[in-house]
Order: C-alpha cells, then structure tokens, then sequence
C-alpha cells in the first residue's frame, strides 16, 4: 500500500486516462443529445464528442420579446377582462395585445409602449401597479417557448432547440434562442418572423357603397388542422374544423353578411367588390376566395353546424403548409425582435474540426519542440508533454461524458491549456532540477514549494476567467469554463503527477 | 541539437532608472495611444460588430475581391480575405440584417457563414464585457496582494498586469484589430497568464533563501522558458488558424503574443526594479 500512497497522483493520472479513453472511443458511452440545454448534434465520427451549432452546421438565433409587464397588480379572476379592456382603450391597443394574470398580479402590454404610459393606464383606471419595466413574464416567454417548438416541430426540422436565457445587462435581459441544425437559415427565420395569426375575414359591402372587412374566424377556434391538400380544382388547401360554437357563429356572420344570398355566391372581385372569405396572416391578405355554391346551401340548410369543416385556401403548396403550421402551433402572444442571428453551413462547420486539430497539434508541438530545446533531456521534456496533451485528453473525456457541446471556443479553450500546463510543468522542472537531488525528501520539500507557485498562478488564472464563466457573454462561456476546468484538473492531477514520474526519474531512492 | 538557453543578463549592471524606465515609457506610449484614439473615436478600442451591431458574412467565390464588393445589396464597410486559399471572404455591413445579394449580380458566392447583432444587443455585450475586465482584473489584484500580504511586491505585480492589458490593447489599434469577443478572451487570459511569471519571481525574491539577484536569476531562467514557451505555442496557433481561416483563433492567440512579449520586459525590467527598491531601500526605511 506505501507504493499506492507514494504514487497516487501517478496512479489516478493513469485511470483518469483509461476512463477518458473509453469515455471518447468506446460505442455508446457518450452522453447523446444536448443534456444541458446546448444544442448537441447526434455524435457521429469516430469519438462520443458532441458538436454544438458552429461545428456542426446550422442556425441560431436570439430575440427578444417586445412588451412591457406592470408587476403588483391587484389582478383577480372577476376584473382581468376589465383591466384587460381599459388598458388596451387607454393605450389604444388591440384587446388581444393586453393579458391581465391573477396569478402574479402582473398586466402585460405586447406591444411596444413607454413603461409610463402603462403605469399612467393602469393608474387612472384604479389599479396602481408596484412597478412596470419592459420585458413579459416568464409565463409568456414559455408559451412563446412551446408555440416555436411546436411550429418548428410542424416545419419538419429536427433536432432544433429552443429556450429562454437571461443575461445580466441591460433592460432587456431575457433572450428567446431557438437553434436549428442544418441548412435552414432563412426557413426558420421566417417562422418566428411575425406573430403567426391566422384569420379569416369576410370582405362585403358595408354601409353606404363600402367595402368592410368582418372578421369571421380566428386560429384559436379551430380544433383539429389537417395537413395540406389539394382540392378538386388543385387549389392547395388546408382542410379545417371549427368549434361547434364557432360553426354556430361563422354560419350566423356568413349569412347576417349576405354572403349566403343570391348576389353573395360566387361573387368576389377583391379587393374592388362583392363578397369575398380573406385568408389572412398577420393581417396581410394572402388569398382571397368566393362563397361557394354548395358552402352556401349546407350554411343555410344548417347542415353546417353538424359538421362544421371548412378548407382554407392558398395560392401555393408552401403558403398552405406555412398556414397549417401557424395554426396547429397558435399565434405568438407578442412580438420577436431578432438581437443576434448566426448561421453557418454544415460543410464549411464541419472543415474546422480538422482545421483545429491540425492547428492544436502543431501549437503542441511548438511547445515539445521548445521543452527539448530547453532541457535537451528525454526523462524531463517528454513526460512533460505527455502530461500536457493528458491534460487535453482528460478533458475531452469529460466533454465526452457530460455531453457537452463542442464549438470553436472550447476548442480554443484546449490550446490555451496546453500553454498554461507547460508553464507550470517549467516551474515543477527547474524547481526540482536545481541542483542534484539526492533523496526523496529534498524532491518533496521541493516539490511543495513549487506547488505553492502553481497553486497561485492557477488562482489568478481561475479569478481572471471567471467573470466568463458567469457573465452571458456568448461564445466565451465555454472557452472559460474548459480553461478553468483544466487549470483544475492540472494543479489537482497531472502537474502533481508529473512531479512523482520526475521524481522516479530522477532520484535512484524510491 | 541547437538548445535554447535563458540568457544570462546580468541586471545588476543597470541603474533602477535605466532598468525601469523603457517597460514605463512603453507605458505611457500606449496610454498615450489608447486616450488619443478615445478623443478620436470615442471608445478606447475599435469595436467589433459584437459590440457595436451589424452583421458579417464568410463567402465563398472564385471572383476578385472588388466584385464581391459589389454583389450585395449593401455596400459592405468591408472586405477582406480569410485565411490563405484565396476564395473566402468577410464581408462587413453596418446593417443589422445580412443583405441579400444583388439580383442583377452575376458574381458567383455562396454564404457559408454569417451573423447579425441588434445595436441594442452589441452595447449589451460591450457592457458586460467592460464589467468582465474591470472584474477580472480586480480579483486577481485582491488576490495578489492577499497572497503576499505586503504593497511594493503585490503592486509591482499588479502595475506590470496593468500594463500587459494596456499595451496589447495599444497594439491593436496600430495594427487595426478590431475587439471582439475573442479579444475580449484573450485579454482576460493575459490577466491570469501573465501574472504567472511574476508571482514567480516575487515568490522567489521574497520567499526563498539566497541573495537578491540570485534569486532573480533562477526565477528568470523559469520565468523565460515558461513565457517563451507560451509564445510558441500562441504564435503557433495564431499562424496556423490565419491559414485556415479560422478567426477567433487568431484573434486570442495575436493578441496572447503581443501580451505575453510585453510581460517578459514588464516581469524582469519593471517588476525586478520594484523588488530592488522595496529589498535595498524599501524595507530599510
């Protein structure tokens, strides 16, 4: 057992490897997918490594949501629909874009109003609030959340992942980030682009040799969407089925509006006259249809309201597939503002791993090459690039393990700890080799007086690094966080065990 | 094998003035270079799209440079080329949305990467990564000074880190390097790396037996190798991601060798001559 207490650090460097090498190599061991709410393509090639977004290919981007939150509400499940309604008159918003919450006491505005002018609404309609700032709640950012995944879901594009992240500065500090593997940059940007409201207006002539729009059906009462077809004319539709109380509604409007009467059928010359059923997307008119002949008999005959399907129509394939989406998935509560897009395409991603490689490796050979230029001994310079690299090595296994998510500032984080390993490693080396030892207990009284150095420059290292780690800073968290963990596992591990492999080498007393 | 040997300077030879004063003149050069480019542009740095908002994009052509100026719909701020194959391009716009490429264009590209920032979002991040600095920097000062508990050692310290983030930054500015992210990075890493060498040689001078200037000789024959080392590796890194286009490399390692070369005057002209003063004169005070 004495050797095992003399040679531990030796002992654990070795299993740290082994477990390191199975963790990167062996099938199945990895942590597939994105454990920590990172992006992580499925691991592919020879290692269990995962890819984030720029190694891998794909497109990620942040947004904010545009809205402003009264907190300190007196918000009970009687008056939400009246503060809903006084502030929305006040501000001169759509009712829609008000949502009172009992649960928080919280009034939020989706639109993009001054903070004063909500807590001046609220004010004079009686309800004083504590605070008001710009931003949602958290409530509306995971509804917002779940409806973009939904609508990712519908698009087709695996693998995507979207969640809501904070950061420390700014008013503004909550982020909606939605990340798309693959070659879709500008298909996923056009899916969180607007709301995603769905309507269907009536379009008639109204009061005095006008045009009115009414509208006569909204997303949200509907109860099941159907996947997009083609009618008999090869129109492409998407084949829908309203609530019974909407049916109930939409046979009342059609026919309180005329469009059920004989100058109603089959009468549309939009956007000059008749009677038109509008297929609109945030408020923007995308098709415009005629009431149909044996549409108007079954509203009439009230055999509508039995069955009340009903098709909405496009002009092509891919607008009928962008509606269904919008309406299985629902409308946004708010609006996104895009803060930061990235996007890069998996065959030029996937070139940088190679790249790094090479470069890692030749960054690690400028260091072999100037430990042999120094020291010019094998026993001293080539355990100490070993234990360099095993540093590396160590750390890829943990990546391995825990899932994380590989991109180019980690990457960048792995160069760095070669360089910070081999100075301590100098250190060790010169400490030790000063004059001849002689005995192991000269070598330890040695080796503890360079450790109080290592110990302290990894202390200024871990300190400088850390605001990285916390502060949101993007792509520089994963830089910091290998870099401190490596700056860990060197002084804990392979820095110590390189002075026990020196010792062996260098003392004829074991 | 040729080797690589410390050279054996002999400090002792020069006077405090003339040892202290080149790292100090350097100094205040760079100071001097950083507050005029403040008066001039308003910030101390260039900063890059991340902080400023706009949007940049890697292309792809076998067009000349002046045609893919050309191609977008925007005029780009600028232009230039990415690594050393000759047909990639970064492309910069002012705009916070990536414009899409002419449709008269006949100039052959093909994005294979981009990327936008809101204004909103760059000052964000400008703030944040001040307040990364300023506390980086701070903590491994109080650090410092709880490790060696007395002021000449732990401000020399402190004042040779200071200028090891000054003059990079001076540096970058010369050279036109924009203060991205990676920069950002690099600069924190310099906090931490460049104070490794002279925790080094305090801890020698102040904690070891032997003279004055033995002590300052071991610790520099360590010191050297190790930042030397250091600068291998980092130009190493920074030459071969420039051929490979691979830009926030470049960006960390540049700026690690133009930080790690003024330490190793700043560590053994300005910080041995504190020490000097605080050993021979300081303490008999």
């Amino acid at each position: 057992m004495s050797w095992f207490r003399e040679n531990w650090r030796v002992a654990a460097l070795v299993v740290l490897l082994l477990g390191s090498s199975i963790a990167l190599f062996a099938p199945g061991v990895g942590a597939g997918g994105g454990g920590n709410g990172q992006q992580a393509e499925a691991t592919s090639g020879p290692t269990n490594l995962n890819y984030g977004l720029e190694l891998s290919g794909g497109v990620r981007l942040r947004a904010t949501v545009t809205g402003v939150t009264a907190d300190g509400v007196n918000v009970t499940v009687d008056n939400e629909g009246d503060i809903a309604e006084s502030v929305a008159t006040a501000l001169d918003v759509d009712r829609g874009d008000v949502r009172a919450r009992p649960a928080g006491g919280t009034v939020e505005v989706y639109q993009d109003v001054a903070p004063a002018d909500v807590e001046t609404a609220l004010t004079d309609a009686g309800y004083e609030p504590d605070s008001v700032s710009v931003g949602v709640t958290q409530a509306t950012r995971d509804n917002i959340v779940s409806i973009i995944e939904s609508k990712v879901d519908a698009t087709g594009l695996g693998g995507a992942d979207v969640y809501d992240i904070q950061t420390q500065g700014g008013d503004r500090s909550h982020y909606v980030v939605v990340e798309v593997p693959g070659q879709n940059a500008t298909q996923v940007q056009d899916l969180i682009r607007g709301r995603g409201e769905v309507e269907l207006w009536a379009f008639h002539p109204g009061e005095n040799g006008t045009q009115a729009n009414t509208t006569v059906l909204r997303g949200n009462e509907l109860v099941e969407v159907d996947q997009p077809t083609r009618n008999r004319q090869g129109r492409p539709i998407v084949p829908v089925q309203l609530s019974n109380a909407a049916g109930e509604r939409f046979a009342d409007d059609m026919q309180r509006l005329g469009f059920t009467s004989q100058s109603g059928i089959s009468n549309c010359q939009f956007p000059d006259g008749g009677y038109c059923l509008l297929t609109t997307l945030d408020g923007e008119v995308v098709y415009d249809a005629s009431m149909g002949p044996t549409l108007a008999q079954d509203l009439r005959a009230g055999t509508f309201t039995n069955n009340p399907t009903f098709t909405i129509t496009a002009n092509s394939m891919e607008e009928a597939r962008q509606l269904q989406v919008n309406l299985q998935a629902g409308a946004l509560p708010a609006d996104l503002v895009f803060q930061d897009s990235y996007y890069v395409s998996p065959s030029f991603a996937d070139r940088y791993k190679p790249l790094t490689l090479v470069t890692g490796i030749a960054a690690a050979l400028a260091v072999a090459g100037m430990v042999f230029l120094r020291y010019g001994e094998p026993r001293v310079a080539i355990p100490m690039v070993l234990t360099a690299l095993s540093e590396v090595v160590i750390l890829l296994g943990f990546a391995a393990v825990s899932g994380l998510a590989l991109d180019l500032s980690h990457l960048a984080g792995f160069i760095a700890v070669i360089g910070t390993g081999v100075d301590d490693l100098v250190i060790i080396a010169d400490e030790v080799m000063t004059e001849q030892v002689s005995s192991s207990r000269v070598f330890q009284s040695r080796f503890r007086k360079a450790l109080w150095v290592i110990g302290a420059a990894a202390a200024t290292t871990i300190i400088a690094m850390s605001p990285l780690a916390v502060l949101s800073l993007g792509d520089l968290r994963g830089f910091a966080l290998v870099t401190i963990l490596g700056v860990l596992i060197g002084v804990l591990i392979t820095r110590p065990a390189y002075g026990d492999v020196l010792r062996r080498l260098l003392t004829d007393n074991r | 094998m040729p080797r690589f040997e410390v050279p054996d300077v002999d400090l002792s030879q020069y006077s405090m003035r003339q040892l202290a004063a080149p790292p100090l003149a350097v100094l205040i050069i760079a100071l001097a270079v950083i507050g005029g480019w403040m008066a001039t542009t308003g910030s101390p740095v260039s900063p890059g799209i991340e902080f400023t908002g706009g949007s940049e994009l890697v292309a792809e052509s076998n067009a000349p440079q002046s045609e893919v100026k050309t191609a977008f719909e925007t005029e780009p701020v600028n232009v230039r080329q990415v690594g050393t194959g000759g047909n990639q391009y970064l492309v910069t716009f002012q705009s916070e949305e990536v414009p899409s490429i002419r449709e008269n264009s006949d100039v052959n590209l093909d994005i294979v990467q981009s990327q936008s920032v809101s204004a909103t979002f760059g000052s964000s991040t400008q703030q944040l990564a001040l307040l990364g600095v300023v506390g980086a920097f701070l903590g491994m000062s109080v650090l410092v000074f709880a490790l060696f508990r007395t002021f000449v050692p732990s401000i020399a310290v402190v004042v040779s880190a200071f200028s090891d983030i000054v003059v990079p930054v001076a540096l970058m500015n010369v050279f036109d390097i924009k203060l991205s992210l990676g920069t950002v990075a690099a600069l924190l890493m310099l906090i931490g790396y460049s104070v490794d060498s002279d925790i080094l040689l305090n801890n020698h001078v102040l904690r070891r037996s032997g003279s004055f200037w033995e002590s300052v000789d071991r610790a520099m024959k360590t010191g050297v190798t190790m930042t030397v080392t250091s600068i291998a590796a980092m130009a190493v890194m920074t030459i071969a991601s420039y051929i490979f286009g691979i830009q926030l490399m470049t960006a960390i390692g540049i700026v690690l060798v133009m930080g790690l070369t003024t330490d190793l005057m700043n560590t053994y002209m300005l910080n041995v001559t504190l020490l000097r003063w605080y050993k021979f004169e300081g303490v008999s005070r």
